[in-house]
């Protein structure tokens, strides 16, 4: 569908008086934003090869379109730099892809907000920070993409809180929620690489989070007590679904894990094997359904799903682990899915492709 | 100082409401359950009301995998043709 040329507003030539505007707008996520002048957005936009009008995502829902153009001016408001732009577009991209569902996962009760995980050299060559203090503050890079996420859902898909984004308590997460997966000493491959994609491509995976589990752990010093305690944080009655996990290692338990021989692929089947809460405990908190518990056990179980058990989602591929966060410290992290268990699909896109 | 506006500038789906059924009486009913705990059970209340008061009739119960996500367009498709009208909503 043909889109209209973009609508230009003139304002003022004072700055403080156009980040007034842009409020006054409705534009912002509550902070002040970068007022979006032309020469910034034609900027952002020379980092693509495709006309600016192409189109990259598409609201399921209402039929919104986000042009690359619209995307530009909204990663300008967020406070991006030309090269952090491939990866805001790579995002959507991702979110595109009908199973991420994106208009159930920004609109619901649930209040999720679009977990980023970059993986790859690209993430190196933008300064994106994989380690120390991994999902605070202090980064532009990751603090501007996950930014400009939220400003694209707020303003070109008009997730508005209160009318079409109807999350109970949101999460914080919902200003920003990017990260980039450490290389540095982890002996695990790479997501991108687990993704098939070519070597030197790296990729942008984009996953439903409905909020931030700290798992402390400094006295387990085996595989099993340190996923023993990831795993107990996934099956909390609170977050228990049928949905999918993300798991970042703090580097100091990926030692503890991986220093012993397991892959990825062990500690993922240990997670889904006692990442589970009895039929009888599920009843006795009101969250039992049959449907769900035959879709775990039926024709198409895996091997590892236990009778009268409820695990957290259907298989070990449904655990994303990788390492993230400073040297010192044992504190890992769960990150939930949605609350809608298997209403939003985790998906990922090549960076600059 | 030149801004540009960050809202999508394609053009919004075109909608509109169907017209309103002249009459209740003996219409055809179908449920849209959607997935939700208590949907179903919610929608058979509120279909059986129909029934009890218009003399409806209801046709075979259309299910969405996912409570989120539109309908597919093949079940609406065949909902438009089975009924008259169409009742759905959440029950949690």
């Amino acid at each position: 569908m043909a889109l209209a040329s973009p609508r230009i507003h003139e304002v003022p030539d004072d700055l403080l008086t156009a980040i007034d505007y842009c409020y006054e707008q409705g534009w912002t996520d509550g902070l002040p934003v970068v007022p979006p002048v032309v020469g910034r957005v034609d900027a952002m936009l020379a980092r693509q090869s495709r006309p600016s009008e192409t189109v990259i995502a598409t609201h399921p829902a209402t039929g919104l379109e986000l042009s690359l153009h619209a995307a530009a001016v909204n990663s300008v408001m967020a406070g991006c730099l030309p090269e952090h732009f491939p990866v805001v577009v790579a995002a959507f991209e991702a979110m595109n892809k009908p199973d991420f569902n994106f208009h159930g996962s920004t609109a619901s009760t649930g209040g999720s907000a679009p977990l980023l995980i970059v993986s790859g050299a690209y993430a190196d060559e933008i300064g994106m920070n994989s380690d120390v203090n991994l999902f605070g503050p202090g980064n532009r890079a990751n603090a501007t993409i996950g930014r400009a996420v939220r400003l694209i859902l707020r303003n070109v898909f008009q997730m508005i809180p209160g009318i079409s984004d109807k999350s109970t308590q949101g999460n914080p997460g919902k200003y920003s929620f990017c990260i980039a997966e450490r290389a540095r000493g982890n002996p695990w491959p790479m997501l991108c690489e687990t993704q098939g994609y070519a070597k030197g491509v790296s990729s942008v995976t984009a996953y439903a989070g409905g909020g931030f589990c700290n798992v402390e752990n400094h006295g387990g010093n085996t595989p099993e007590q340190v996923l023993g305690s990831v795993a107990d944080a996934m099956a909390n009655y609170g977050c228990i679904t049928l949905g999918q996990s993300v798991v970042i290692l703090a580097p100091e338990h990926m030692r503890i894990v991986a220093g012993t021989g397991w892959t990825r692929e062990d500690a993922q089947n240990f997670l889904f094997t006692h990442a589970k809460r009895s039929v009888e405990g599920m009843k006795n908190v009101g969250k039992y359904r049959d449907r769900e518990y035959d879709t775990q056990h039926g024709g198409e179980a895996h091997a590892l799903a236990e009778q009268g058990f409820v695990h957290r989602g259907l298989s070990p591929e449904d655990i994303l682990i990788t390492m993230g966060g400073g040297d010192a410290g044992g504190h890992s992290c769960f990150i939930p899915s949605w609350s809608r268990g298997r209403g939003s699909i985790l998906q990922h896109s090549p960076i600059g492709m | 100082m030149q801004l540009y506006a960050p809202t999508s500038s394609g053009p919004k789906r075109k909608s509109f409401r169907a017209p309103p059924l002249a009459s209740l009486e003996g219409m055809r009913i179908g449920i849209l359950e959607n997935g939700k705990l208590n949907a179903e059970e919610m929608l058979r209340e509120v279909g059986a009301l129909f029934v009890e008061r218009h003399g409806c009739t209801i046709r075979p119960i259309y299910s969405k995998s996912n409570a989120s996500a539109p309908a597919p367009s093949n079940t609406l498709v065949k909902a438009a043709q089975d009924v008259d009208f169409l009742i759905t909503g959440l029950g949690d």
